[in-house]
């Protein structure tokens, strides 16, 4: 607690924070299409933005089309998914660890991912490949396990009216470890189908187009939207449910409304990417430490950083090796250590916050 | 003004199997400070849990401002009680501000963010609780009374018509006790609003609320002024302990004082003591000798004296003159009649003067063994009267002198073992 005092800003500050990390962002999202394996020079790179997307009348002499279509249908569109894909995992775990008043919860701790990939692998599995509201069998499949997952975690817990957190928490431990079995299951048992699966558990933004980004765009739209409602009662949520009900917050609709909210996000998010692990737990743990608990500033702050730290690192994952590795490896490869830095600073600084 | 305002109507309450609340009927008028009292586990905190809708009743009703409470929405409920809980932590860095502002919360919904008028409200609270020169501060970093403070002024800024307390004042020293008190006390006073307080300790209660409910074994076992409910029954049954009631001179309110919850042993035959006292000195041991047993009487003591108070307080037969008057011949008659049949006669270590001096006189004709406590030779106001006096009483009566009054009360276990 006291340990951070070091980094958080004054409030006057607060008020660039937003503006200037959005910059940022978008300066990083600029570097990360310039950039990649295949080689196109960094000013043919601009010329086809600047042609492609601003509609400019430049000089296209000497850009093959080749160059043109890596720019436009391979990298900016997964630039742009590894942004929504970073930005609505992370404000679901803000979501998440505001009800949860809980700094180990993500949007996964329910076992929206289990059912997902429980979903996905049945369709890989049986090869499901027709399409179905815009959908392949295996999103939609990934989509329909995490719903029905979150559903009946929920109906598990619920006592009465009212759905205790801690209950909450140990049925989807429960709920995910035996749908992580039957998916271990299904992957013995279709042993020529057990790459594609654990490609899927990784996650990865590869070969994902503007059509997955329509796809996913509504339901993290109306999500987050429903979540930037909720921001002052995640304040009040924060300092305990007891707190929260004798200053006036409905607890039980605001627990419905995250949940549903997250759940809408994150299932459409892996359904199309796969598993993505560390996001939304990571990412607003940093902006918290930055900006402080309060939703307002936080919600937005964690959507603008989380969608940078996933264009980062899909960057990274696009770029580094001969292979493509799945970008959940390397969040999870640069989250795990920098959460462990996290939890030896506030061991000196004497809490969690 | 004097209307009901929170109302309990044969309230019953359980956590699953274990009934709490049995049958709680009380009626709390617009404008009041009721203190709660009781033991640990009688169910006070779980009377606040009812009202703040944190727990279902299993019987009876609660009426809010004459509503009923289990129709009432959280929000509405917040915007007419406010809670104040005991220490409370919160494990994230929100600022004093950010605390207080939460108190607004059921006046806001996510169309309506908080204005100008919320701000002004949340200035004021933090003005009266003394907590806007921290407000940018982190909460987390407070001291307990600021934190209290801090929570208080988040009930103001709720601007509740009733203000429930959950033994706000449990984990501070006493200055901040009494600094959360005077606070309660005001907001009850100028802001009029109606206080519900759970309080655990009584002589706290007693000084600050116009009444007092005793809650025992869920159900309200007394109900009224401090005067009424503070007595030495009431207590006794209520904390199953000996202790001491008497009125404090400073507050004209009861005060308790606790004495002992282990019984002392008790002599198993009969002997009378007879004390000279009459001052402060021989509280303690007249107090102890009458629960290990013995018989006791006392005299000459002038009244309102504290030796006097204790004698009145346990029954002890005592010979008593009026306040600052001395002795008489006559009354020491009549105390050396008192003493005639006593085992023993103590001359406590009081401080002799020439009002009192008269007390040893004629003591060479009693029966008892005579004790004298060393302290009033140390204590003599008599220009040697009192050295005259005891050295003609040595001549003629054995004399034993003891230090104190432990020493004392070993001699006497001692003499009366078989």
């Amino acid at each position: 607690m006291s340990g951070k005092k070091g980094i958080q800003m004054k409030s006057q500050d607060r008020r660039w924070t937003i503006p200037l990390s959005i910059l940022l962002c978008i300066g990083i999202m600029y570097v990360c299409t310039v950039t990649g394996i295949a080689s196109i020079p960094f000013q043919d790179a601009n010329r086809i933005l600047l042609h492609e997307f601003l509609h400019l009348d430049i000089n296209m002499e000497g850009i093959t089309d080749g160059s043109i279509t890596i720019i436009r249908n391979v990298r900016l569109p997964r630039v742009v998914l590894g942004f929504l894909a970073g930005a609505s995992l992370a404000v679901c775990g803000c979501g998440f660890q505001g009800i949860f008043k809980n700094p180990m919860a993500d949007p996964f701790v329910l076992g929206v991912s289990s059912g997902a990939a429980l979903g996905a692998s049945i369709g890989i599995v049986l090869h499901l490949d027709r399409r179905l509201l815009g959908m392949n069998g295996t999103t939609l499949l990934a989509f329909a396990g995490a719903f029905l997952t979150i559903a009946l975690v929920y109906n598990i817990s619920k006592v009465g009216k009212k759905v205790p957190v801690a209950t909450l928490l140990l049925s989807g431990i429960a709920v995910s470890q035996t749908l992580s079995a039957a998916m271990s299951i299904i992957m013995i048992m279709n042993k020529q189908s057990m790459d594609q699966i654990m490609f899927w558990t990784m996650g990865s933004l590869n070969g994902k187009g503007w059509e997955q980004i329509l796809l996913v765009l509504p339901y993290s739209l109306l999500g987050i939207l429903l979540l930037s409602t909720t921001c002052r009662e995640l304040d009040i949520m924060l300092t305990g449910e007891e707190t929260a009900v004798q200053l006036g917050v409905n607890v039980e609709l605001l627990k419905k409304k995250v949940l549903f909210a997250s759940t809408v996000i994150t299932a459409a998010v892996i359904s199309v990417t796969g598993i993505i692990g560390f996001v939304g737990l990571v990412v607003p743990h940093v902006v918290r430490m930055i900006a402080g608990p309060k939703h307002r500033i936080l919600m937005p702050l964690s959507l603008v950083f989380g969608g940078t730290f996933l264009i980062i690192c899909d960057t990274v994952a696009r770029s580094m090796a001969v292979w493509e590795i799945p970008v959940g490896i390397i969040t999870s490869l640069c989250g795990g250590p920098f959460f462990i830095y996290l939890l030896s600073r506030m061991k000196k600084g004497g809490g969690l916050s | 003004m004097n209307e009901t305002i929170l109302g309990f109507h044969h309230v019953a309450a359980a956590y699953g199997e274990r009934e709490i609340l049995k049958d709680v009927t009380l009626s709390i008028r617009e404008g009041g400070f009721v203190g709660l009292i009781g033991p640990n586990g009688t169910g006070k905190s779980t009377l606040i849990k009812c009202v703040s809708g944190l727990l279902p009743l299993k019987h009876g009703n609660i009426t809010i401002c004459g509503r009923e409470n289990s129709t009432l929405k959280s929000r509405e409920r917040a915007q007419m009680v406010a809670v104040v809980p005991q220490s409370y932590h919160v494990g994230y860095d929100f600022t004093v501000e950010d605390i207080v502002m939460m108190g607004r919360n059921p006046y806001l919904g996510f169309r309506k963010k908080e204005g100008p008028k919320d701000h002004a409200i949340v200035d004021e609270a933090m003005e009266m609780t003394n907590t806007a020169i921290f407000r940018d501060r982190c909460y987390n970093e407070l001291s307990g009374g600021e934190r209290q403070r801090v929570i208080l002024a988040r009930a103001i800024a709720q601007t509740p018509r009733i203000i429930l307390l959950d033994e706000p004042t449990s984990a501070l020293d006493v200055h901040h006790q009494i600094e959360v008190m005077e606070l309660i006390t005001k907001l009850n006073q100028e802001e009029h609003m109606t206080v519900l307080a759970v309080l655990h300790d009584i002589n706290m209660a007693s000084r600050f609320c116009q009444r007092m409910v005793m809650l025992q074994d869920g159900v309200v076992s007394v109900d009224g002024t401090p005067q009424e409910v503070i007595d030495r029954k009431n207590m006794e049954s209520l904390y199953n302990m000996k202790l001491m009631i008497r009125e404090s001179p400073l507050f004209h309110k009861p005060e308790i004082i606790p004495i002992r919850v282990m019984e002392e042993e008790k002599i198993s035959v009969s002997c009378h003591i007879h004390v000279i006292c009459g001052a402060t000195e021989a509280v303690r041991l007249i107090e102890r000798l009458d629960a290990k047993g013995y018989t006791l009487t006392a005299g000459v003591l002038n009244k309102q004296s504290e030796d006097w108070h204790i004698c009145q307080e346990l029954g002890i037969q005592c010979i008593e003159i009026e306040p600052f008057t001395p002795v008489t011949a006559e009354k020491q008659a009549e105390n050396l009649n008192l003493m005639k049949d006593a085992d023993i006669i103590l001359v406590a270590g009081v401080p002799f003067g020439e009002g009192n001096i008269m007390n040893l006189q004629g003591l060479e004709n009693t029966a008892g063994q005579l004790y004298i406590h060393r302290n009033i030779l140390r204590n003599d106001h008599t220009n040697g009267k009192l050295a005259e006096r005891i050295s003609s009483l040595e001549k003629t009566k054995k004399i034993t002198y003891i230090e104190d009054n432990n020493t004392f009360l070993e001699i006497l276990e001692h003499s009366l073992k078989p």
